[in-house]
C-alpha cells in the first residue's frame, strides 16, 4: 500500500489526487485542490495571518506561574516514543521542573517503548507512575467489528487525556505535559495558537463519525457511562470538576526538531526506535496500525497525514520525507497479531 | 558564567549572551520581526541567544542593560521643562513611551524572562566603550565614544586595561555630533538611522562649500569638545530639529525623495568634512592626554567608515579599533562585557575575530524550505562550489551568498551578502536599481583577500568588518568601477583564509579568474533587514533581479 509518484501530480493509495504542497488527498467536500493541485487547507494557511510565534520564553512564563506549588509541578504523559520521552528530558534537565512520569498502557503499547520510559525515568530520578489496563478494549472490539469509520485513535485520546487529568488532579499537579508536536494538539486555549483543532477541514469528517460511534455504539455498555462523546465535551467536563491543569507540549515552542532532540535523548536516557511504527519512527502503539488501515479504507487518508501536512507547512519537515514517513506496507502477520489481541480477524477490517 | 545584554526602546534593539566572556550568540531584533532598526523588547533575539547556547534563563547569572535609564529620563525631563511651552507636545508624546517601556525595563525583564535578579544598568558610554576594549586585541588603550545621546553623553573618552574602563571625560547633549548628523540628514531629506550612510555617500558627491555656515552652528574646540548653537535647532520641540533660522543659513529643507541638487551634496560633504574634522581633533586630544598607543571607537558616529579610516591615518595611533556593531546593538554586548569582566572579574577571552553570531541553517533545514516551495535547486560538491559560483561572479552574474551563521551588526561580512563582479561597468546600477532599489549614487563594498589589499589601495591595512575606506592606487583606476565612489575610494572588507573560510577561497578562484582580489560585497536584503533564514533569502532572491542563490553548497538558478 504504497504512496506513487507519476509526473507531477502525486497519487494516494486509494487514487485521489495528493496536494502539491502538503500531503493531503483531496477527499471532497473538505479537502479540495484547486487547478494547481493545493489544497484548500494549504491556501486558506498561505492567506492566514500568522498567529505569534510561540517562543520558549512564553513556555518558561507559563512554567514559572506553577513551579514549586505542589508536589509534583507537572503530569508528563510519557507513551516512551521519541517525542514525549524528549518532552520529559526537557522538563526535568532543560527547564528544571520536578516532573511526575505518567505512562498508561491499554494493552496495545509495545514493549520496547515502555522499556524507553524506564530507563529515562531511571537515569533522570523521576518519580514514575504506570498504569495498565484493558478498559478500553471491549469499545475498540465494537468499534472495529461494527464497522463504524470512527478513528481508533479518537475514542483512545479523549480516555487518555480523561485518565491525566484525574492523574493530574489525584497528585495536585498544575500542569499535564504532552510530547505533542507542532503538528498535533487537542483544543485548548494556548494550543489552539498553534492553529490546529478538531473542527479544522481536515478532521471535521472523521470527529463526526467519532461522535456517532461513541452515541450510537456505546449506550449499551456499562463500563463506558459518562464517557465523553468528544473532546469538547471532556474539556467541558474537566471544568465543570474544577480541574485546572494546563496541558502543553514543549515541542510547540522550541525550533527543534526530532533531528536534534532524538540525539539528545539516544545520548543522554538510551532511547532507542521501537522496532515496528507507524508513521516510520514514530508512534508506539501497535493499535495504531489498525487504526490507520481503517482511516485509509475509510477517508483516504489519515490523522498522521493532517499532522505531518501541518509539519511540511510549517517547514519542520520536506513534503517528500512526509510521504515517505507515511508510507504504508503493513505485513499481514503483523495486522493478524494485533487483531487477535482483540479476537478479531483481517475479515473484521475489509 | 552567563551574562546577558539587553539594549531596546530606541532603536536597534538586541540581544547578547556571554559565556565566561566570550560572546556565544548576539543577534538583532529586527532581524527576527523585520521591522528595520526595531525597538521592542528584543524577545526573540533573548530567545535565540539562548537556543545557541542551549540554555534557559535559569542558566543565565547576570543581565546587563546598556544604559541608566532613569539617568536618561531626568535628562529628558530637564530638556523639556528647560524648552517649556515649546516642548509641551513633545513631551505629551514622550512620557507615555517612558512609562511604558523605557522605565519598565526591569519589569520586562521579569515578567518576560523570568528572571528574578536584580539587572546591571551599564552607562550608556561605558558600554559603548566597553564594547570595543572588550573585543579588541589592545591589552591597555584609549577609548573614544560618540554617539547621539546616551544618558547625557554624548561623547566621551578615557582609558582602559585589563578589566578596568575608566571615563575620565564626557560631551554632554545636547552637544552631539551624533544628533547633528542626524538633524542634517533629515534636513537633507533622509530618514534618520538609515539615511546617515546615504548622506555619507552623497558627500563625496560635492564640494565643502557651506564650512562658514557650519562653523556658525558648531563651535569647535582644539581639544574636539564643541558646542552647537541652539539658535538653529529645536530640540524637543516637534516633528524637525532644526529650525527656520537653520533654512535660512542652509537654505530650505529637501523634501524626501525631491531631486537631489549641488546645493545638497555641498551641505552632505561640509557636514561630512566638519564631522572628520571634530573627530580628528578628538582623537587627538585623546591620544595626548593618555599617551596609550591604540585607540578603541565605538557609539553609531563610528559607522562613518570615511572618517574612521582618518582617525586611523592622521593621528598617532599606532593601531585603532573599531566595534563592529558600533551602534546601540553592540552596547548590549559592551554592558554584558562590562559586567562580566569589570564588576564580576570574568578574565578577558580572546579579541573579536568574526560577527558570525546569528543563527545558521543545516543543509537539510534550507533543502525543506526548497522543496516545500517548489524552488528547483542543485546540490553542489562544497569542492567544486566556490569553482563554480566564481565561474559565474566572473561572467558578470549577480549571486545571493547565504552561508553559516548570520553576522551580528549592520554589514554583510560574507554569510547573508549579495555578491557581483567589482569590474562590472554597469552591475552598480544594476544593483542599485534593480536589485537593491535604492539610491543610484550609493557606492558598494569590496572583500578584498588581505594579502593583496595594499597592491590595490593606500591608507589601509586590515578592515575584517568593513569599517574603513582606502583609496585607490592611481594605477588601478578604473579596474573596480562598481566597488570605487566618486573619490577613488572603497569601502573595504579584508578577508583571510583563517576568519573567512569558504567566503574567502570564493575570492581567491574568482581571483584567480579575473585578476581582480575582490567581489563586490553588499547586504542580503532589500529595503529590509538583512535576511535571516532560507525562506527570506529565497524570497528576496525570487523578488530581485539576482542570477542565482547559494545557500550552503545548494545553488538555486532561474
Amino acid at each position: 500500500m504504497s504512496l506513487e509518484s507519476t509526473g507531477g501530480a502525486t497519487i494516494s493509495m486509494t487514487g485521489s489526487r495528493i496536494c502539491a504542497t502538503c500531503v493531503l488527498p483531496e477527499i471532497r467536500p473538505h479537502i479540495v485542490l484547486d487547478a494547481q493541485g493545493v489544497c484548500n487547507i494549504c491556501q486558506d494557511y498561505n492567506k492566514q495571518e500568522r498567529t505569534p510565534l510561540l517562543l520558549e520564553s512564553d513556555f518558561i512564563r507559563i512554567l514559572d506561574k506553577h513551579r514549586g506549588k505542589q508536589k509534583y509541578d507537572c503530569l508528563v504523559m510519557c507513551s516512551g516514543g521519541k517525542d514525549s520521552t524528549a518532552a520529559l528530558y526537557f522538563m526535568k534537565t532543560r527547564y528544571k521542573m520536578n516532573p511526575l512520569a505518567f505512562t498508561f498502557d491499554h494493552g496495545f503499547e509495545q514493549s520496547d517503548a515502555i522499556d524507553n520510559v524506564k530507563r529515562a525515568v531511571e537515569k533522570l530520578d523521576i518519580d514514575f507512575m504506570f498504569f495498565k489496563t484493558n478498559f478500553m478494549k471491549d469499545m475498540f472490539k465494537r468499534l472495529i467489528r461494527s464497522k463504524s469509520k470512527a478513528v481508533i485513535c479518537h475514542p483512545c485520546s479523549i480516555w487518555y487525556i480523561k485518565l491525566a487529568y484525574e492523574m493530574a488532579a489525584r497528585v495536585e499537579a498544575p500542569m499535564i505535559i504532552a510530547g505533542w508536536t507542532k503538528g498535533q494538539s487537542v483544543k485548548q486555549e494556548v494550543m489552539s495558537a498553534c492553529g490546529c483543532n478538531v473542527h479544522q477541514p481536515e478532521y471535521k469528517a472523521m470527529a463526526a463519525e467519532t461522535q456517532k460511534f461513541l452515541d450510537e455504539q456505546v449506550g449499551d455498555m456499562p463500563q463506558y457511562k459518562g464517557f465523553p462523546r468528544s473532546m469538547d465535551e471532556l474539556l467541558k467536563q474537566v471544568k465543570r470538576s474544577g480541574n485546572k491543569a494546563m496541558v502543553l507540549s514543549p515541542h510547540w515552542f522550541l525550533p527543534y526538531g526530532p533531528d536534534e532532540y532524538v540525539k539528545m535523548i539516544q545520548d543522554n536516557v538510551d532511547w532507542r526506535y521501537p522496532a515496528e511504527s507507524y508513521p516510520r519512527k514514530s508512534t508506539n502503539c501497535s493499535l495504531n496500525f489498525i487504526s490507520v488501515h481503517n482511516s485509509m479504507r475509510d477517508f483516504g487518508y489519515t490523522h498522521y497525514h493532517v499532522e505531518m501536512s501541518k509539519l511540511v507547512r510549517e517547514g519542520v519537515m520536506s513534503r517528500d520525507e512526509a510521504l515517505k514517513n507515511l508510507d504504508m506496507n503493513f505485513s499481514d502477520k503483523l495486522l493478524d497479531g494485533i487483531l487477535g489481541e482483540l479476537d478479531l480477524t483481517q475479515k473484521d477490517i475489509r | 558564567m552567563y551574562v546577558l545584554g539587553l539594549s531596546c526602546y530606541y532603536h536597534d534593539s538586541c540581544a547578547v549572551l556571554l559565556k565566561d566572556g566570550v560572546v556565544v550568540a548576539a543577534a538583532q531584533e529586527e532581524r527576527f520581526n523585520r521591522d528595520k532598526y526595531s525597538p521592542v523588547f528584543p524577545i526573540q533575539a533573548v530567545n535565540y541567544c539562548f537556543q545557541e547556547a542551549g540554555i534557559t534563563i535559569y542558566d543565565v547569572d547576570e543581565v546587563a542593560f546598556y544604559e541608566k535609564m532613569f539617568l536618561k529620563f531626568e535628562r529628558s525631563m530637564l530638556s523639556h521643562i528647560l524648552g517649556y511651552p515649546f516642548t509641551l507636545r513633545n513631551f505629551i508624546d514622550t512620557v507615555p513611551l517612558w512609562l511604558k517601556d523605557r522605565l519598565a525595563v526591569p519589569y520586562y525583564v521579569e515578567e518576560e524572562l523570568r528572571f528574578k535578579k536584580p539587572l546591571w544598568f551599564v552607562k550608556h558610554h561605558l558600554s559603548h566603550a566597553s564594547s570595543s576594549f572588550f573585543a579588541s586585541p589592545f591589552p591597555r588603550a584609549a577609548f573614544l565614544t560618540v554617539d547621539g545621546v546616551g544618558e547625557y553623553a554624548c561623547a566621551s573618552w578615557g582609558v582602559a586595561e585589563g578589566s578596568s574602563i575608566t571615563l575620565r571625560k564626557e560631551l554632554h547633549y545636547p552637544h552631539s555630533l551624533g544628533l547633528l548628523y542626524s538633524i542634517v540628514t533629515a534636513y537633507l531629506g533622509y530618514r534618520v538611522f538609515s539615511g546617515e550612510g546615504k548622506v555619507m555617500a552623497l558627500a563625496e558627491l560635492g564640494e565643502p562649500t557651506y564650512l562658514d555656515q557650519f562653523r556658525r552652528i558648531v563651535d569647535i574646540r582644539d581639544d574636539g569638545s564643541f558646542s552647537l548653537n541652539l539658535d538653529y535647532f529645536a530640540f524637543n520641540r516637534g516633528d524637525k530639529m532644526h529650525n527656520r533660522r537653520f533654512e535660512a543659513l542652509f537654505g530650505p529643507a529637501r523634501q524626501e525623495n525631491a531631486e537631489l541638487d549641488d546645493r545638497h551634496r555641498a551641505i552632505a560633504c561640509s557636514l561630512q568634512r566638519i564631522t572628520e574634522e571634530i573627530l580628528l581633533k578628538m582623537a587627538r586630544h585623546v591620544h595626548k592626554q593618555t599617551g596609550e598607543e591604540y585607540l578603541c571607537l565605538a557609539g553609531g558616529v563610528f559607522l562613518n567608515v570615511t572618517a574612521n579610516s582618518r582617525i586611523r591615518n592622521e593621528t598617532p595611533f599606532r593601531d585603532v579599533f573599531i566595534q563592529p556593531s558600533a551602534g546601540d546593538a553592540g552596547a548590549a554586548l559592551g554592558a554584558a562585557a562590562y559586567v562580566s569582566h569589570t564588576m564580576l572579574g570574568v578574565p578577558r577571552a580572546a579579541p573579536l575575530r568574526s560577527c558570525a553570531l546569528g543563527g545558521q541553517y543545516t543543509t537539510r533545514q534550507i533543502e525543506v524550505v526548497l522543496r516545500n516551495k517548489r524552488t528547483k535547486y542543485r546540490t553542489v560538491d562544497p569542492a567544486a562550489l566556490v569553482d563554480e559560483i566564481a565561474d559565474r561572479l566572473a561572467a558578470g552574474k549577480v549571486v545571493g551568498w547565504f552561508q553559516g551563521r548570520m553576522e551580528f551588526g549592520p554589514r554583510a561580512l560574507g554569510n547573508r551578502s549579495i555578491l557581483a563582479h567589482p569590474g562590472s561597468p554597469d552591475v552598480k546600477e544594476r544593483l542599485n536599481l534593480v536589485i537593491k532599489h535604492r539610491e543610484p549614487y550609493r557606492p558598494f563594498a569590496a572583500s578584498v583577500l588581505r594579502e593583496h589589499v595594499e597592491d590595490w589601495f593606500e591608507g589601509i591595512g586590515d578592515s575584517p568588518f568593513m569599517l574603513e575606506v582606502g583609496r585607490l592606487r592611481v594605477d588601478k583606476q578604473g579596474r573596480i568601477p562598481a566597488v570605487t565612489h566618486a573619490n577613488q575610494t572603497s569601502r573595504i572588507q579584508t578577508l583571510t583564509r583563517e576568519e573567512n573560510g569558504i567566503y574567502y577561497d570564493l575570492v581567491a578562484a574568482f581571483h584567480a579568474r579575473t585578476g581582480l582580489p575582490m567581489v563586490l560585497n553588499t547586504s542580503f536584503n532589500e529595503d529590509e533587514p538583512i535576511v535571516r533564514t532560507p525562506a527570506e533569502a529565497l524570497r528576496c532572491y525570487e523578488e530581485s533581479g539576482m542570477d542565482c542563490l547559494v545557500m550552503e553548497n545548494l545553488l538555486i538558478e532561474r
